[in-house]
C-alpha cells in the first residue's frame, strides 16, 4: 500500500506522538494555569473536606447551649468565633453547618442535571412538536423567579430536608434544561451529526456518541455555577424556617435564628452570611475557570 | 478484510442502469405565512456508473440542498431517486441498505469531525454502527487512513484539531469510504482548501475513484476544479437544471446564456487575453418568489416575451447527452432564435 505524502506541518514530523494528550488533558493545563480558579478549588476543597471531618475538627458539641455564655464576642476564650444566642460555639456550629449547605447545594443541583439534561438533550435533539411542547413546559416554570417558586413549593410541601430539597431540584431544572437545549440544538446542526445520520446510524447511537461527549461539558459548567444559588436558596428556606429545624446547625437558619442580636453581637451575628458567601463565590469562580477552561476551540 | 459483509451486493442492474436517477426532486422549505423557498424545484439527473458528476451555480442556487436530499439528510417533497434501479428506501433498498452505499464529504472539515473522538474512532463509526466489531472497525479506519495518505501510527489516535485543514478532509475522506460506499458526494469538500492542499486532494479522489470504483457527485463553485475532475457537468440555477451535459463539450460551446454567462465569468489565466465581456449583471432572483416563464430571463440578454411566459423544459441539444433548459434550444417555442420546426425534425 502506498503511502501519499501528507500535508503535515515538519514540525508534527519531528514530534510523533502516538497517543495525544486529549481534550480533558488540555482543560486541566488551562485550568491550572489559572490562578482564581485553582485558588477557588482550593478553597472548595478544604470547605469540602471540613464537613466531611466536622466531627473531627469542630472544638466543641455544635448544639450544647449554655446560658451564661450567651452572644460572646469573637475571640472569647474557649468562643474562639463567639457564642450563638443560645450559648453555642459559632466555630463548632459553622464547621458542622457545611455539611448541610454544601448538601443542600450540591444534590439539587445534581439531580437538576440529569434530569434537565435528559429533558433538554432530547428536546433539542428532536426538535419538532415535542422540543415545543417540552420546551413551553420548562418555560412555564422558568416564568416564576426562582426564590418564589422554591418558597412556594417548599409552602406547599411543608418544611423539612426532603421537601426543599425536592422544590430545589425543581427550581433548577428548567434553566439546566434551557442550557441542555441550547447547546444540543447547536451540536445537532454540526456537520459530524449528519455525517453520523449519513452512515446510518440510529438517534440512540448519534446522541451517545457524537451529542453527550460534546454537551455534557458545558451544561456541567452551567450546573455548578447553580451550586451557589442553591445554597443561597436552601439557607433562604432555612431562615424561613422552611428548611431545617433547629437545633441542627445549617448557615440559613443560624442567619435566621442570630439576626435578633444583629446589634448585639453584629460580628457574629454575620458570620454565617460569610460562611455562605465565601462557600458560593468559590463555587462560582472554579465554575468559572471551568467553563473557560473548557471553552477553548479544541 | 473485515468489510466483505458490507460490500457484498455490487452491481445489481448492470452496467447500462445509472447508479442514480433523481426524478423531479424538488424541496421547498415553508418560511410561514405561506412563503415558500423553493431550494430544489423539480430536479432531474442521472449519474451513470463509474462517472463524476460535477454541479455548479451560484451561491443559493440549490446544489447543496440537492446533495442533501441524494444523501436522504432532508427527504424530499416530491420526486423520487433510483439507485441502480431501485427506488432508495423503498422494499428492494432501505434506507439504511442504502447509506452504505451514498456516503458524502462535507465543505467544512473541522465541522465534520466530531472534536471529542480519535480519527480512527470517527472513521470507525460508520461500519460499527452496521455491525461490525469494534476491532475489525478500527483496522478497517485504520487501512483507510494510510491509503488517504495519513500514516496510522503517526495520525489514528489524534484528535481533529490536531490535524492541518487538508488531513482533516483526508480524514473525512476516509471516513466517507469506511462504508465501502459505490456514491460519494463531495460538497465543496475541495473549496476550503488551500490551491496546493487542494491539488493534492483533488488527485488523491482521483486515485481513490480507480482504486474503488467510485461514482462521485462533485459540487463546486470552482469552475476550473469541476472541469478537471468532472466527466459530465450539470449547472443548476434557482433550483432547477439550466444544462446538462459532457464537461468538454459544455465548457466548449455552453448553450444556456446562464452557462455561458457563468463560464465567462472565469478569469482568464492569460494576462494578455483578458476577460472583456461584462459579467453577469445582479444578484439571482430571490427563490422565494421566482421569476414566472425562465428563472434567468431577468438576468439573460438574450430574454424575449416568450421566456416570460412559458417554462422551457431540457430539452436535448447539439450531438451526444447535451440537455438544455432554454426557448432558443426548443424548435417551435416562439423565440427568434429557436430552431425552425423543420429543421429540428
Amino acid at each position: 500500500m502506498s503511502v501519499i505524502t501528507s500535508d503535515a506541518s515538519p514540525a508534527a514530523m519531528v514530534t510523533p506522538p502516538l497517543r495525544s494528550p486529549g481534550y480533558w488533558a488540555g482543560v486541566w493545563r488551562r485550568f491550572t494555569r489559572d490562578k482564581v480558579a485553582v485558588g477557588a478549588g482550593i478553597v472548595v476543597l478544604l470547605i469540602v473536606l471540613m464537613a466531611i471531618f466536622a466531627d473531627y475538627i469542630a472544638p466543641a458539641d455544635p448544639t450544647r447551649s449554655s446560658m451564661l455564655r450567651r452572644l460572646r464576642p469573637i475571640g472569647t476564650p474557649g468562643y474562639p468565633l463567639g457564642a450563638d444566642e443560645l450559648g453555642r460555639d459559632m466555630l463548632s456550629r459553622l464547621i458542622h453547618g457545611a455539611r448541610l449547605s454544601l448538601f443542600m447545594g450540591v444534590v439539587p443541583v445534581f439531580i437538576a442535571f440529569f434530569l434537565g439534561s435528559l429533558i433538554g438533550v432530547s428536546a433539542g435533539f428532536f426538535g419538532g412538536r415535542y422540543n415545543t411542547v417540552v420546551m413551553r413546559t420548562v418555560d412555564v416554570f422558568y416564568a416564576f423567579p426562582s426564590v418564589l417558586l422554591a418558597i412556594a413549593l417548599s409552602g406547599a410541601l411543608g418544611a423539612g430536608i426532603f421537601n426543599s430539597l425536592l422544590s430545589l431540584t425543581i427550581v433548577f431544572i428548567p434553566p439546566i434544561a434551557r442550557i441542555a437545549e441550547s447547546v444540543t440544538t447547536q451540536v445537532r446542526s454540526m456537520d459530524y451529526v449528519e455525517a453520523a445520520r449519513a452512515s446510518g446510524a440510529a438517534s440512540g447511537a448519534i446522541i451517545r456518541i457524537h451529542v453527550l461527549g460534546n454537551v455534557l461539558g458545558p451544561i456541567f459548567v452551567y450546573a455548578t455555577s447553580l451550586i451557589s444559588v442553591s445554597m443561597i436558596l436552601a439557607s433562604g428556606l432555612s431562615f424561613l424556617g422552611l428548611g431545617t429545624k433547629p437545633p441542627t446547625p445549617e448557615w440559613g437558619l443560624m442567619l435566621n435564628t442570630l439576626r435578633t442580636a444583629i446589634y448585639v453581637q453584629p460580628w457574629v451575628a454575620a458570620l454565617p452570611g460569610m460562611a455562605i458567601f465565601i462557600t458560593s463565590i468559590s463555587f462560582n469562580l472554579l465554575s468559572d475557570g471551568l467553563r473557560s477552561a473548557m471553552d477553548v476551540k479544541g | 478484510m473485515s468489510l466483505e459483509m458490507l460490500t457484498e451486493e455490487r452491481d445489481r442492474g448492470g452496467a447500462g442502469t445509472p447508479l442514480l436517477e433523481a426524478r423531479r426532486l424538488t424541496k421547498h422549505f415553508p418560511l410561514g405565512r405561506g412563503a415558500v423557498v423553493r431550494a430544489v424545484d423539480g430536479v432531474d439527473f442521472q449519474v451513470m456508473k463509474g462517472e463524476t458528476l460535477g454541479v455548479v451555480g451560484e451561491s443559493g442556487c440549490g446544489k447543496s440542498t440537492t446533495a442533501r436530499v441524494v444523501m436522504q439528510l432532508i427527504t424530499q417533497d416530491k420526486g423520487e431517486m433510483l439507485f441502480d434501479g431501485e427506488a432508495v428506501g423503498g422494499a428492494a433498498l432501505s434506507l439504511k441498505a442504502y447509506r452504505r452505499q451514498a456516503q458524502m464529504v462535507f465543505q467544512d472539515s473541522y465541522a465534520s469531525l466530531n472534536p471529542r473522538l480519535t480519527i480512527e474512532d470517527s472513521v470507525a463509526f460508520g461500519p460499527t454502527v452496521h455491525g461490525v466489531s469494534k476491532s475489525a472497525a478500527i483496522a478497517r479506519a485504520r487501512d483507510l487512513l494510510a491509503r488517504v495518505g495519513l500514516d496510522p501510527a503517526r495520525f489514528a489516535a489524534r484528535y481533529p484539531h490536531e490535524l492541518s485543514g487538508g488531513q482533516r478532509q483526508r480524514v473525512n475522506i476516509a471516513r466517507a469510504l469506511a462504508l465501502g460506499p459505490r456514491l460519494v458526494i463531495l460538497d465543496e469538500a475541495v473549496s476550503a482548501l488551500d490551491k496546493s492542499v487542494e491539488a493534492q486532494v483533488l488527485n488523491l479522489l482521483m486515485d481513490l475513484r480507480e482504486e474503488f470504483g467510485l461514482t462521485y457527485i462533485f459540487i463546486s463553485h470552482d469552475l476550473n476544479v469541476v472541469r478537471f475532475i468532472s466527466d459530465r457537468v450539470m449547472v443548476m440555477y434557482l433550483g432547477e437544471v439550466v444544462e446538462i451535459g459532457p464537461v468538454d463539450e459544455l465548457y466548449d460551446d455552453p448553450r444556456h446564456p446562464y452557462t455561458r454567462a457563468l463560464l465567462s465569468a472565469m478569469p482568464s489565466m492569460d494576462p494578455d487575453n483578458r476577460t472583456m465581456e461584462a459579467p453577469l449583471a445582479g444578484d439571482p432572483p430571490n427563490p422565494i418568489n421566482p421569476p414566472a416563464g425562465c428563472r434567468f430571463h431577468p438576468r439573460c440578454p438574450q430574454a424575449q416575451t416568450v421566456c416570460a411566459k412559458a417554462k422551457p423544459v431540457l430539452t436535448q441539444t447539439g450531438e451526444g447527452a447535451r440537455l438544455a433548459a432554454c426557448h432558443m434550444e426548443i424548435a417551435g417555442s416562439g423565440h427568434s432564435r429557436a430552431p425552425k420546426l423543420e429543421d429540428a425534425a
